[in-house]
Order: C-alpha cells, then structure tokens, then sequence
C-alpha cells in the first residue's frame, strides 16, 4: 500500500530545494551549538549543584555558569526557529503530519521550554538564597529538557516514516499517538544528549578560562574540570555513535555507505572529534575548531540520513519553485547587517568589561 | 483534509491558538513597546540628572527581560506550534508565501535578544551613550519584528492582490497592513504604560514613585489616545462582510466588539483619573487592575479580529476548515471522503451512516467546532430534528454568513445530518411524525433507493 502524504501547497517554492536545505543545515548547526551548550550543561550543572554541597569550587564554578545560560537559552530557541521554519517550508507535508499524530506532545515542548527556562532563571538569580535546594531545581530543569530532547527525538523519527502514519492514524487517536520508542530512537537521542555533555563541557572549560584574572586557582580547575566531561563524553559518544550507526536500517546504512560523501563525512568527524579529543588538553581552541568541524559534518551526515530514509517516498526537488529572489537579497543584506549589529555590541561590551578590569 | 484533524478534547484547536496567541500579543506588544520606553526613560534620568529615576529604570529593564524574553519568545513560539498543528495546511501556505519574511524577522529576533541581554546586563558596564544606543537597537529591531509579522497577520484578512498577482511584495504590502502597523505601534505605547505602572507602583520611595506613575501614565493614554483613529482607518480598509459581522451581523462578535471599545475606555478613565491626575494615590492593586483590564482588551479584540475574517483563514482563498475555493468544485464532485485522506471510510456506508457522518465532521467542521465543548456543534443543534439540520446544512453560507458552505455530496451531507441528530436524542414521547417520516426518506436517499433530495 502506497504511504498516505499530504499533498504540497500550489504555492511554488520561494527558492530552490538546494538553497533551502543549505540554509536548513546551516541554521540547524548554529542550533546546535547553544542548545548542546544548555542541555549539556544543564546535566552537568546538576552534578555539579550535588557535588557543591560539600565542595566549594563547584558551588563557585555553577554560580559562574549559571550566569550564561539565560542568554544560551534565548539563543536556543531563536536559533532553533529558523532550521524549523526551512524544515517546515520543504518537508511541511511530512513534519507537519507526524507533529498532528502526536500534537499533544508535540504542544507540550512549549510549556516544558517555558518552565524550563523559568527554572534556569531560578536556579541563577536564587543560586546562593536556595541553599541544597539548588541541585534539586537544575535537576528538575534538566529532566525539562531531556523530555523536550525525547520528543523532538520521536517527532524527528515520525517524519521519516510516512509509510506508518495511515497506520498510526487508523489506530489511535490523533493528537495522542507518540508512536513507538525504539531502540533506534533512543541510540538516536542518547547521541544528541551525550553530544552536548561533551561540548557544554568544552563551553565550560572555555568560560573557566575567562576567569584566569581574577581566580587563578578556581579558573584551572574549571578548565581541567570542563576538559574532563568534554573527553569522557566524545569517547563515550564514539560507542553511542556506533550503536546509533548499527541501529539504523540496513537499507539506509547500505544506501549511505554507497555514498562518498556521507562515508567521506563520517570519516571526517570522527577524525576531527579524535583531534579534538587530543588536542584539548592542551589547546582549548584547537579542540573547539575541530569540534566545530565534527558537529558541522554531522549535521549535514543527519540530513543525508534524512534523504536516505526519504528517497523511496518524498522527493523535495520535484516540488515547482518560483524565486522570491528581491527578497531574499533583502535577507541576506539584514542578516550580514544584523550579524554586524551584534558584533559591534559584542565587541563594546566586552571592551568595555575589559577597561573596567584593568581599571580596578 | 490534506492534513490529520486534530481535535483537543473539549476547548478545540482555535481556542487552544487563542490562549496562547492573547497572552503572546499582551506580551509581544510589550516588548517592542516597553523598548522603546527604557532608552527614552533612561535619557530622561541622564538630562535631569535624577539617579533615583535611573534606578527605577534599571529595576524595569530586569522585569523586562524576565517577561519579555522568556514568555514572549516562548508562548510566540507557542504559536507556530499551534497554527501548525490546528490548521496545518493555511500556515504550510503562509511559509510558501513569506519564508523570507519570517527569515528577515528572524535575523531582527536575533538582534533583539542579543540588545536586551547587552542592554539589561551593561547597566554597570557600559558608559551612559553606548548603553543608550544599545536600547535604541533593541527598539529598531523590536519594531522592525513587528513590522514584518504585522503584514503577514493582515495578510490572512486582507490578501488583496495577492489572490491574482501571487507575489511576495503583493502578499506583504495588503490593504490592511499600514493602519494595522498604526493601530499595533499604538498598542505598544500603550502597553509600555500599563507594566510600567505595575513596577512603578512597586517604587518604594513615595516621591519617585509619584514621578514615575505620572509619566508612565502618559505613555498610556497616548497609545489609547492613537487606537480609536488608527482603528477607524483599519476597519475601513476590512472586506464589506467582515464589517458587518462586527457590526450586528454575527451578535457574539457585534457584543466583543463592543466590549474592546467599553474595556478600552475604562482603562483610558481609569488611567487619566487614577495614576495621571492622583499619582500619589496609586497602588499596586490599582496597576494591577488596569493590567487585568487591558489583557481584558486585548483578549476581546484579537478574538474579534480573528471572528470577523470567518468563514476564511485566507480570505478569498481558504476557508477557516482548510478547504481552497479553488478546490470546491472537484471536492463537490468527488465527494469529501473521497477526497480527504485522513478518514477510515472513503464513502458513506448506509449501513453505519452516523460512523460516516462523524468522518465528514471531523474533516470539515472540527476545525472550529468540538463536540461538547468549546463551541459545541452538539448545542448548536439541540432541539433541532433531522430536517431541520438537512436544510441548514444545505444553506450554511446564506444562513450563516461566517460559515462556509457545506462541501460534499448529498449522501455526505445527509450522513453528517444524522450524526448531528444523533447527538441530542428526542425522546420517544416527543418524536414528530413528519420529521421521522423526512429521516425515512433521507435514509433511503443514501442507499439509493429513494427519490432525490428536495
């Protein structure tokens, strides 16, 4: 039996598949970045919040953290609208069938972000008042964004199966139908948590290095402190990364290995993460650029795996299209402007910081 | 049709994007407007070289962000989500239209939320210009988001040449977008008023909060001031029937519509004999007040504005159910079931006629109506017999000016009729003859055995 899909909007494209799913890609890896900094660190944070009960340094290092995720929040979100809003634009028809299947979950992420953020604002204007309390609020925030982590994880999974949904939706009830948790669902969510233990620890390690004027003493340590989840966490991630490798169909994995480039990719990454691995004990950039490089290539591996899934039922590219392409110049000239507004504020800020520092 | 109908459990979709859409405008409104009430409160601290006015700004720029930044971008967030899941197919529509719009909004988001966090967190660290300038950027791109949304929600009531031309510039540049622009700026300066009156109240010091409750009074008025002429020149500019709709022809509508005019006098009165004329009197509970009756405002008039462009979601275009004009006549042809793909039955089965009649409502009227809650169809034709429910399902659009007409075929039709019958059962004891002998004839009508529909 033929897959039941919606069919597309008589609306062309405003832009070739090519350019959206570029932008898509691009967009999600700046995503990426500020939300592995908050889930990862809001995990790490809740060891840390424990461990702080008897031990001073970690009370100090996640008073210091807590300080920046309010802002990697922020950023999460808005950076997240963005790959959404392209996924939505050329894979409407199937993401916005399985979001419909299971809408009640797919709602909650709202109100599990809301109350999430809420409690990270908590957790950082009440640090020091909540006492012990502390690490129950990181943790209950943590599990916030776990949760939110698992359903985007079944949403995501949902929409590369359109073969299922008549199924789903003559069996359930719609709005009720998170479909199944399958071990490939879950390798597939433990990659993305385990991922962002490892680079909220990096993160952390490169804001510890911010404190080397003032503390010394407390600045090493987070270093060292940071540097050791980042490793622990991309070794660990190399066995998530292969089980999650050895879940996935044989179809699809077959279909990939076919591919030079998703094979040329895959390479890639785990030569970069080696490399970062090694070089970060020493060199915290080193070891940020090379990660940077590892989560760029994975995300582009995902949207291939994402294709390879897709191939047998949707193809984006046999959608018409009809450029908006004024407009898009317009876009491109206000992201470049906003992108040099920020820079600029970025930059007086941090000057600003900086006089102060030596002032005093 | 194209799309799973969604349908929560008693309050229905488009309540669920009204929750959340009323809370994110009473909040969005704000952030633009209360952005551009700090730098411009701030300077003034700076020219009177008042550091105690200074503070107070300072204290409102933390309540800002705490508001703004998270349940703002959170519950707008909330929306897509939920346009997404309620009416799939029009919001598909609206990205195929204004992807690079939303993109552009995007990027003055990213602005926005870098300005705010610099802004509130460079109080002690930047010097009085740059911290300034700082806010003026947040205000640019605050302004500027709305700018953008604003087109794209006019859009939905007034596409104007769109419906022909089918450009973006088209699309953006509606009929209604420039006094929407007016009314919505209006509404930012006026809320600025109403939140800063909540901190203002809470200013310990009895003489700076005297001082700050009458300016901020001011901002207040001058937005509500704004509105009535702004909203004139709106509702000029809406289709003839959307008018009317507010104006007695739908009188759940004509009544909210007259309660955003009543709420939003009252915060006006409230406003100019309260904290404008007797600053000192002021309080808490009283700020709290007028905040309470200008969400009151809000929440009236967005349902308004979201009532009167029924029986469409994209006037002209698509009707509220996701149903396009353009695709009426093959859906009439074809028959609904046929041509919905998320049913279990493909025709009405005259054996299991109510079954297929629920089909036919989920994907053509669950969209705005639930069964027993918000809305209900189920008391919507309570005491009403089968023909009765025949007949006005046959006439929907010229009954029901906000409602579109029915879609489908006569046996459709007739299954959804006994469905909706079948909902308020009529007591053996009461049962009309001449009803029950219409319900026979209609019966046999969808198995084919009868005569024709009258």
């Amino acid at each position: 039996m033929n897959p039941v899909i919606p069919g597309p909007v008589p609306v062309p494209l405003p832009a070739p598949p090519w350019l959206l799913e570029s932008l898509l890609v691009f967009t999600f890896i700046l995503h990426l970045l500020a939300m592995n900094f908050l889930l990862g660190g809001v995990i790490i944070l809740s060891v840390s919040s424990y461990l702080g009960r008897r031990d001073s340094r970690h009370r100090e290092l996640t008073r210091r953290v807590s300080r920046a995720l309010p802002p990697v929040t922020a950023f999460t979100i808005t950076l997240g609208v963005a790959p959404l809003l392209f996924l939505q634009l050329v894979y409407g028809q199937l993401f916005y069938t399985s979001s419909d299947l299971m809408a009640w979950y797919w709602l909650a992420v709202v109100f599990l972000v809301l109350l999430g953020y809420y409690g990270i604002y908590w957790y950082q204007i009440q640090h020091d008042e909540l006492g012990p309390r502390v690490a129950w609020v990181i943790l209950v925030t943590a599990i916030l964004f776990i949760l939110v982590a698992f359903i985007f994880t079944q949403n995501m999974m949902a929409m590369l199966h359109p073969q299922d949904f008549y199924r789903l939706f003559v069996n359930g009830r719609v709005g009720t139908i998170l479909g199944d948790v399958t071990p490939l669902n879950i390798a597939r969510m433990a990659h993305f948590v385990v991922a962002a233990v490892a680079l909220a620890g990096l993160g952390i390690a490169l804001l510890s290095w911010r404190w080397r004027g003032e503390s010394p003493e407390l600045a090493d340590w987070g270093r060292r402190y940071g540097v050791r989840w980042f490793m622990v966490g991309t070794l660990v991630q190399f066995l998530v990364g292969l089980w999650f490798l050895f879940s996935l169909p044989v179809g699809i994995r077959q279909a990939l290995v076919g591919e030079k480039l998703a094979v040329g990719l895959l390479v890639l990454g785990i030569l970069l993460a080696l490399l970062a691995l090694l070089t970060a004990p020493k060199s915290l950039l080193a070891s940020s650029v090379a990660i940077l490089g590892t989560v760029s290539a994975m995300a582009v591996w995902r949207h291939m795996v994402r294709l390879a899934y897709l191939q047998p039922y949707f193809d984006p590219h046999s959608l018409p299209v009809q450029g908006q392409w004024a407009v898009f110049l317009i876009f491109v000239v206000l992201l470049l402007a906003g992108i040099a507004t920020v820079g600029w504020m970025l930059y007086v800020f941090y000057r600003h910081s900086a006089t102060r520092r030596a002032s005093t | 049709m194209n799309y799973p109908v969604w349908e929560p459990f008693m309050i229905g979709g488009g309540l669920v994007i009204g929750i959340i859409a009323i809370l994110h405008v009473f909040v969005s409104h704000f952030a633009v407007g209360g952005g551009l009430f700090l730098p411009l409160a701030e300077r003034k601290a700076y020219r009177e070289n008042n550091p105690a006015l200074l503070e107070y700004v300072k204290s409102h720029s933390k309540f800002f962000v705490l508001v703004v930044l998270v349940f703002g971008a959170v519950s707008g967030v909330g929306i897509w989500w939920s346009i997404g899941l309620v009416n799939p197919e029009a919001t598909a529509t609206l990205i195929h239209v204004f992807v690079w719009g939303w993109a552009i909004e995007w990027v003055f988001f990213i602005v926005e939320i870098a300005a705010a966090f610099i802004y509130y967190y460079g109080w002690d660290r930047l010097d009085p210009k740059t911290h300034l300038r700082v806010g003026w950027i947040y205000f640019g791109a605050a302004w500027a988001s709305l700018l953008v949304i604003n087109g794209i929600l006019t859009f939905m009531l007034t596409p104007g040449r769109w419906l022909t031309a089918q450009t973006f510039a088209s699309a953006y540049f509606n009929p209604g977008m420039l006094p929407s622009l007016v009314v919505r700026t209006a509404v930012c300066i006026a809320l600025a008023g109403v939140y800063a009156l909540i901190t203002s109240a809470a200013v310990r010091d009895a003489a700076l909060r005297s001082e700050v409750v009458a300016y901020v009074a001011k901002w207040l008025l001058l937005g509500t001031l704004i509105i009535p002429f702004a909203g004139i020149w709106y509702i000029s500019t809406l289709p003839s029937m959307a008018r009317e709709i507010s104006m007695g022809g739908a009188p759940a509508v004509t009544i909210f519509a007259g309660l955003s005019i009543f709420f939003s006098a009252v915060v006006m009165a409230f406003t100019y004999f309260g904290p404008y004329q007797r600053p000192r009197d002021f309080n808490l509970v009283f700020a709290f007040l007028i905040a309470i009756l200008a969400l009151s405002t809000t929440g009236v008039t967005e349902w308004v504005r979201e009532a009167v462009r029924k029986p469409y979601i994209i006037y002209d275009y698509m009707y509220a159910n996701s149903f396009r004009l353009a695709d009426l006549g093959h859906i009439r042809e074809q028959g609904v079931l046929k041509s919905a793909r998320w049913v279990r039955q493909h025709e009405v089965d005259p054996h299991a006629l109510e079954r297929s009649g629920e089909e036919v409502f989920r994907v053509q009227c669950a969209s705005c109506h639930t069964v027993y809650g918000y809305n209900s169809i189920r008391f919507a034709v309570k005491g009403w017999s089968w023909a009765m429910i025949d007949y006005q399902l046959g006439h929907l659009d010229s009954l029901k000016g906000f409602m579109p007409a029915f879609v489908g075929t006569d046996p459709e039709r007739q299954a959804l009729g006994a469905w909706l019958a079948s909902l308020n059962p009529v007591p053996a004891s009461i049962s009309m003859e001449p009803e029950a002998s219409t319900s026979k004839s209609q019966s046999s009508d969808v198995t084919g055995e009868g005569a024709s529909q009258p």
